[in-house]
């Protein structure tokens, strides 16, 4: 029989990558074929109301603005993103969705909430409450550790630090 | 006729008018009273190219908590005079 430990982290593991699994398919077998998860992620992080800075999207994005630089280059072609420097000042670049763009974005949100109010959907509003504070706490820990990393210089030193505490915890 | 009646007639031909446009379809075929769910024939593709094109004419936002609460033509008509007045 499987430990406690080995059912979470496998479930874990098998939501997150299932999750996006059916997002891309979802994608591929619908009205944006041409948008990769990564892309529609981008359209995400940008929203389908006020302009954005290019740092504050690459910061939400945890990439560097050239990375993100490649992305926008892309859906700027495509017709998702519209792109212009600020008025005032000319360093700042502003982004934003177009028409198709806010669409796609709006379209994928639907897909969140749909996956959402289908497991929500089998529980009464006592369990609901219940699962939702549960997921609230494992969703608290999950961005706990990632802050760890944000918050180093030095990701090594991260690193061995998780592990030093991780021992100790065994121990 | 009051101010507020002539701008929900304003909104009301606004809405039909988008509306049509989205579904291809005669304004004459939509009244105040149609549902949504059961008596338009969005898609939601189309839904969503209906609720865009109405933020862009009155500069407000339609997340979809707000849309949840919409079920006919009047009720939108009313979240828009609601959140433009704002």
């Amino acid at each position: 029989m499987k430990s406690e430990e080995e059912q979470m982290s496998e479930a874990l593991v098998r939501i997150f990558e299932n999750v996006v699994l059916t997002e891309e398919k979802s994608l591929q077998a619908g009205y944006f074929k041409d948008l990769s998860i990564a892309e529609m992620h981008t359209l995400t992080a940008i929203g389908p109301y006020d302009a954005r800075t290019m740092t504050n999207t690459a910061e939400d994005l945890g990439i560097t603005t050239g990375t993100l630089t490649v992305a926008i280059d892309r859906l700027v072609k495509k017709g998702y993103v519209h792109r212009e420097r600020d008025k005032r000042d000319k360093r700042i670049v502003r982004i934003s969705l177009t028409h198709t763009g806010k669409l796609a974005c709006r379209m994928n949100s639907k897909f969140h909430r749909v996956l959402a109010k289908h497991i929500l959907a089998g529980y009464d509003e006592k369990d609901r409450k219940h699962l939702l504070d549960l997921v609230d706490e494992v969703d608290r820990y999950v961005e706990q550790q990632l802050k760890r990393y944000d918050s180093s210089e030095n990701v090594r030193a991260t690193a061995r630090q998780v592990a030093k505490d991780t021992t100790k915890e065994k121990n | 006729m009051s101010d507020s009646k002539i701008q929900r007639e304003k909104v009301f031909e606004d809405v039909v008018r988008i509306m049509a446009e989205t579904l291809e379809i005669s304004p004459e075929e939509i009244s105040a009273d149609l549902s949504f769910n059961s008596d338009l024939p969005f898609d939601s593709l189309q839904l969503y190219e209906f609720v865009i094109d109405v933020e862009e004419t009155y500069n407000i936002r339609l997340p979809d908590e707000v849309l949840d609460e919409v079920k006919t033509v009047s009720d939108i008509v009313d979240v828009i005079i609601k959140l433009a007045d704002k």
